[in-house]
């Protein structure tokens, strides 16, 4: 009685609460408006479009995704954002897109929003966003011209953070005593050791096909191990020892790795993972909810999680998408709305629970994410060392980028020398470096 | 007077739909892409805003040895596959040219593979040479021998495969109707004078249908030089550059370089060697032509 | 007429070559009624539950119920095969019409320009896809375009709403230009081979008759090239249906066809072989269903097309 009594109540404050709400309804002005968004298609932008209807039912304003494969998005987008009125309201963008559409002027700068008392949410928390990603997505303007810093200013918000964790089947490494390997020496000797141990089994599966897929990969281990692409004054370093020794520890895993390891693209490689053909998987984060699903995978309950392993220093990657709004948008104050409720903490929650990956430190410690999800822990930790200097975000990245992919794929399969290879692709970026500008001040 | 001029005016009330149709959707942007090759243009720009260059895209290309390795990856995929697909169609016309039961119904299967999408073909492909779940590698272990690294160490060699599993029906389909269109007389004749089979094929049969077999091979040149979305699908152009064919090379170069201007100048390049190809199909067209009036002249003033 | 006996090889390399052409389209047929889990796990043989839950997940969004096993629809598979049927036949009629006059005219009349329009059509024919994207790219987007602020754009804007100026990028008009523009040289080329052997006498005919071009045209010469307009529209209509690289380039989110659907869900993230594999098939259906009914017509206009050259 006293139980039916207490609900009853609580429905009255809450429908209360909710006609409050109704009074000052910050979104009441946009309700109806149909807000027009690209998405790429991702597992973690999968999980937000479970959650968009939750959206629309809070706001009344209706959201209407087109959702694209990365690289399609890219292409879509740099052709709408150049129009003079272009059809998105809200757009996700991969990191090294921010260097472009930062310097072609075509994404809005946020502080005229957060600025804005109608539409900045005092309990936003901005603090509480992981800083790596805040720094490596949302600034531009800042240190080395990419990076957060005193002449820098936010264009974006990270939502989908993505970092590199360290996935192995805890049967395997039980069964034959193997410890998880905390640093790059341990991995590779493990690595290595797997296919002797469990003969048909890789020991790690990586990307390593032709292109952005083999340069992923390489510059998983580059940090770690100490390296970058470019010293402060733009030289390519790619080819010092760090970066042999990067380029070498992608090697002796292909190798180690599973039948046909060279021609992995990610989804390869993670479906060797999930059939139970690799021993470990070292790359984002996101694959979580495919691995425990059983639909897709055969190793459910059997993956434990670790740290991406050291070398010299701790260095994750920095990966995933940012939302910005574009500056030729029809609806930019409603698509300011959207961004904010989705990078809330509420939102957050809501798409991490969907299997999203969360950006907020808050939600990485949620009780209920974390019961729903215990790996969330280990990845909330691996996303404090998160290295946003990572990779270069400047406009000519993509070339560098593409060029690096498909030197080191010939490393892996056409046994070309590591480091008359890196040689070659630091020849090429200082070439490419100087065409763009960047030694005009030496 | 009226009919005269509406008379005159016919063939051109004929022709000017697909005139202008061309002008303006192929003849104008071929137009359009020499000029932009000229160019820096990127994606983010329209034409008018890039800036003039000069030859420096066909410069740069000409010297990268990237560009040199996609062009080579399409000459030895374009003649690699013609020629297989010859001597495999053309073999199996000679074998299968035989009055049997079910032709029909044969060559309705054989014209399957040519006519579905080719995103459809390199999907397909690209599962069954997967390295651990694929067709051919579980078949191979079945079997007990060792999988084959079909899309990473012999790339050009898969999707050289796939294109001759899609394409050979069309050489094949092509030889048997030539073959069927033989005089019967030269053949007869040679029956009677006691020619086996392989001497038949060798001096009367090959000669005879050359003249079909070089224009078609080179029509299949022609279209070798077009594929891409199979090995887009299979490949990516990977590993390393070992499949990148220049179609998919100008298609990455504009979309993902954002080079607009180079990709151009790229695509100028194909052109040029395409236009070479036709050339020489026209002329040895013309040639066969000339030569077979010639010899009907003969043989009417014998 | 009287079939040959052949011996048992001969049979038994027939079968080999029918299965080797025929395999891999039942191989996809089979998986696409796998769930994942079997295609990855490299269970092959036939024995397994065949299930419709790929094609129910590639058709979730002209389904009249909602799958159980999806929480939304993401693939709007139905969709792209609407564009795709559009852009498909209308391309192929309009190609048909304007190159069947084109080719008449070539055929039947001297005419100045004449001997420079075949030549041309002939050269284009060899222009590969590639070629025309990086110029097809820029030109419908930048300047195949009515300015919003005139009365027609505006017009169109009001209509059909979207936003910024009117171009051809991102319409079906858009990519039917471009399709009938490829497909053109090629109909014309094998279509005047079919006109040739219309007789002419039947046409001066039907003109003593008192009937105008337009009249022999559609009267006498349409209905006796009919073998060559089936051939021709076929291998339009296989153009359209299958291309990939130029509709993705010109195509926005409503105008999508299902050759750019089926390559963006082999999204690197998560290959799903049996959704893939599934809307494959659906593609490869239409094509399929021609060349069974009409490989006579198919086989016909390759020889004319070729023989030629």
């Amino acid at each position: 009685m006293l139980k039916v009594l207490r609900q009853a109540s609580l429905g009255v404050v809450s429908a209360l609460a909710l006609t409050t709400a109704a009074l000052a309804n910050p979104y009441e002005e946009y309700a109806g408006e149909t807000l027009i968004v690209n998405f790429p298609a991702h597992p973690h932008f999968d999980a937000v479009m479970k959650i968009l209807p939750e959206f629309t039912k809070e706001t009344g304003i209706e959201v209407e995704v087109d959702q694209l494969p990365y690289l399609k998005m890219r292409e879509r987008q740099t052709l709408e954002l150049a129009q003079d009125e272009g059809e998105y309201d809200l757009i996700a963008y991969v990191v090294f897109s921010k260097a472009d559409y930062v310097y072609a002027d075509q994404l809005e700068n946020l502080a005229r929003y957060f600025m804005n008392p109608k539409l900045a949410d005092p309990a936003y928390d901005a603090d509480d966003l992981i800083d790596g990603y805040v720094y490596n997505i949302g600034f531009a303007g800042g240190n080395k011209g990419y990076l957060e810093g005193k002449t820098g200013s936010l264009f974006g918000i990270p939502y989908g953070s993505e970092t590199s964790v360290l996935g192995y089947r805890k049967d395997i490494f039980d069964k034959h005593g193997l410890k998880v390997p905390e640093t790059y020496e341990e991995l590779l000797e493990i690595a290595c050791k797997i296919p002797e141990l469990e003969p048909g089994m890789g020991g790690l599966s990586s990307r390593a096909a032709s292109g952005h897929h083999a340069s992923h990969a390489f510059l998983l281990h580059l940090a770690p191990l100490g390296g970058r692409i470019f010293d402060d004054q733009w030289n390519p370093i790619v080819n010092n020892e760090a970066g042999v020794q990067a380029a070498n520890a992608l090697k002796t895993i292909v190798e180690c790795g599973p039948e046909g390891a060279a021609s992995f693209g990610f989804g390869e490689a993670l479906g060797s993972f999930l059939n139970g053909d690799t021993a470990m998987f070292l790359d984002t984060t996101v694959v979580a909810g495919q691995i425990n699903d059983p639909a897709k995978s055969q190793v459910v309950g059997k993956v434990g999680w670790a740290m991406h392993p050291m070398g010299v220093r701790r260095g994750s990657q920095t990966g995933g998408f940012g939302i910005g709004i574009p500056k030729n948008a029809e609806n930019k104050e409603a698509a300011f709305l959207l961004m904010q409720w989705l990078t809330s903490k509420h939102g957050d929650k809501l798409v991490a629970m969907q299997g999203g990956n969360p950006s907020r430190f808050s939600t990485h410690a949620d009780p209920d994410v974390n019961e729903k999800f215990p790996h969330m822990a280990t990845f909330g930790e691996a996303l404090k060392h998160a290295d946003p200097d990572w990779r270069p975000i400047i406009p000519v990245w993509g070339k560098i980028n593409a060029d690096l992919g498909t030197t080191l794929s010939k490393v892996l399969t056409e046994d070309l020398d590591v480091q008359e290879a890196l040689d070659g692709v630091a020849e090429r970026t200082k070439a490419v470096m100087d065409e763009a500008g960047y030694y005009t001040w030496q | 007077m009226r009919a005269q001029t509406l008379n005159r005016a016919t063939p051109y009330m004929f022709m000017a739909p697909a005139a202008i149709i061309m002008a303006i959707a192929l003849l104008y942007p071929l137009g359009y892409m020499i000029y932009g090759s000229f160019r820096d243009w990127n994606p983010s720009q329209s034409i008018g805003e890039s800036e003039f260059v000069g030859l420096k895209n066909y410069i740069t290309l000409f010297f990268d040895p990237a560009f040199r390795e996609s062009l080579s990856v399409t000459l030895t995929f374009a003649f690699a596959v013609v020629v297989a697909e010859m001597v495999i169609g053309v073999g199996l016309a000679l074998l299968l040219d035989r009055n049997i039961r079910g032709m029909s119904v044969l060559r309705t299967l054989f014209i399957l593979p040519m006519m579905i999408a080719p995103v459809v073909v390199g999907l397909m492909w690209r599962y069954m040479y997967h390295p651990t779940v694929g067709t051919f590698n579980t078949t191979l272990k079945s079997w007990g021998f060792d999988g084959i690294d079909w899309l990473g160490q012999n790339a050009l060699l898969s999707v050289i495969i796939a294109d001759v599993w899609q394409w050979t029906p069309f050489i094949f389909i092509l030889a048997l109707a030539a073959l069927q269109s033989l005089p019967r007389s030269a053949l007869e004749a040679a029956r009677i004078d006691g020619a086996t089979a392989w001497q038949q094929i060798i001096h009367i049969k090959l000669p005879l249908m050359m003249p079909v077999l070089i224009v078609t091979g080179l029509l299949r040149l022609i279209d070798a030089f077009k594929v891409l979305e199979v090995i887009l699908v299979m490949t990516e152009g990977g590993p390393g550059l070992s499949t990148e064919i220049v179609a998919l090379r100008i298609s990455r170069t504009a979309t993902e370089f954002r080079e607009l201007g180079v990709a151009a100048a790229m695509s100028n390049y194909l052109l040029m060697l395409l236009l070479l190809l036709t050339v020489a199909m026209f002329a040895i067209t013309r040639l066969q032509e000339a030569r077979a009036q010639r010899a009907a002249r003969q043989i009417q003033e014998d | 007429m009287q079939y040959e006996r052949q011996n048992p090889a001969f049979y038994a390399l027939l079968a080999a070559l029918i299965f080797m052409s025929v395999g891999p389209i039942l191989l996809m047929f089979v998986n696409s009624f796998k769930l994942d889990v079997d295609i990855i796990g490299g269970r092959t043989g036939l024995l397994f539950l065949p299930t419709i839950r790929n094609y129910e997940t590639a058709l979730c969004d002209v389904l009249w119920y909602e799958p159980d096993h999806l929480d939304f629809c993401s693939l709007k598979f139905g969709g792209a095969f609407i564009n795709s049927l559009i852009i498909a036949l209308a391309s192929t009629v309009i190609t048909l019409v304007i190159g069947c006059m084109a080719a008449y005219a070539l055929v039947r009349f001297r005419f100045m320009g004449r001997d420079t329009i075949s030549l041309s059509t002939l050269m284009v024919r060899m222009v590969p896809p590639a070629v025309l994207l990086v110029p097809v790219f820029g030109l419908w987007n930048n300047e195949f375009c009515i300015d919003k602020a005139t009365m027609v754009g505006g017009w169109i804007r009001d209509t059909f709403g979207g936003r910024g100026d009117v171009c051809l990028a991102g319409t079906h008009s858009g990519i039917i230009l471009v399709y009938v523009a490829m497909n053109l040289p090629f109909v014309i080329w094998i279509l005047q081979s079919f006109i040739v052997q219309v007789p002419r006498s039947l046409e001066e005919a039907a003109r003593v008759d008192g009937a105008g071009p337009f009249q022999v045209f559609f009267k006498i010469v349409l209905p006796l090239i009919k073998p060559g307009l089936a051939a021709a529209a076929i291998f339009t209509f296989r153009i359209a249906w299958n291309e990939y690289l130029l509709a993705s380039a010109l195509s926005d989110r409503n105008t999508k066809t299902v050759p750019i659907l089926i390559v963006n869900n082999m999204s690197e993230f998560n290959v799903e072989w049996g959704v893939i594999m599934a809307t494959g098939m659906l593609l490869a259906i239409p094509p399929i269903i021609f060349t069974l009914f009409a490989s006579r017509q198919i086989i016909t206009g390759m020889t004319a097309g070729a023989v030629k050259g």
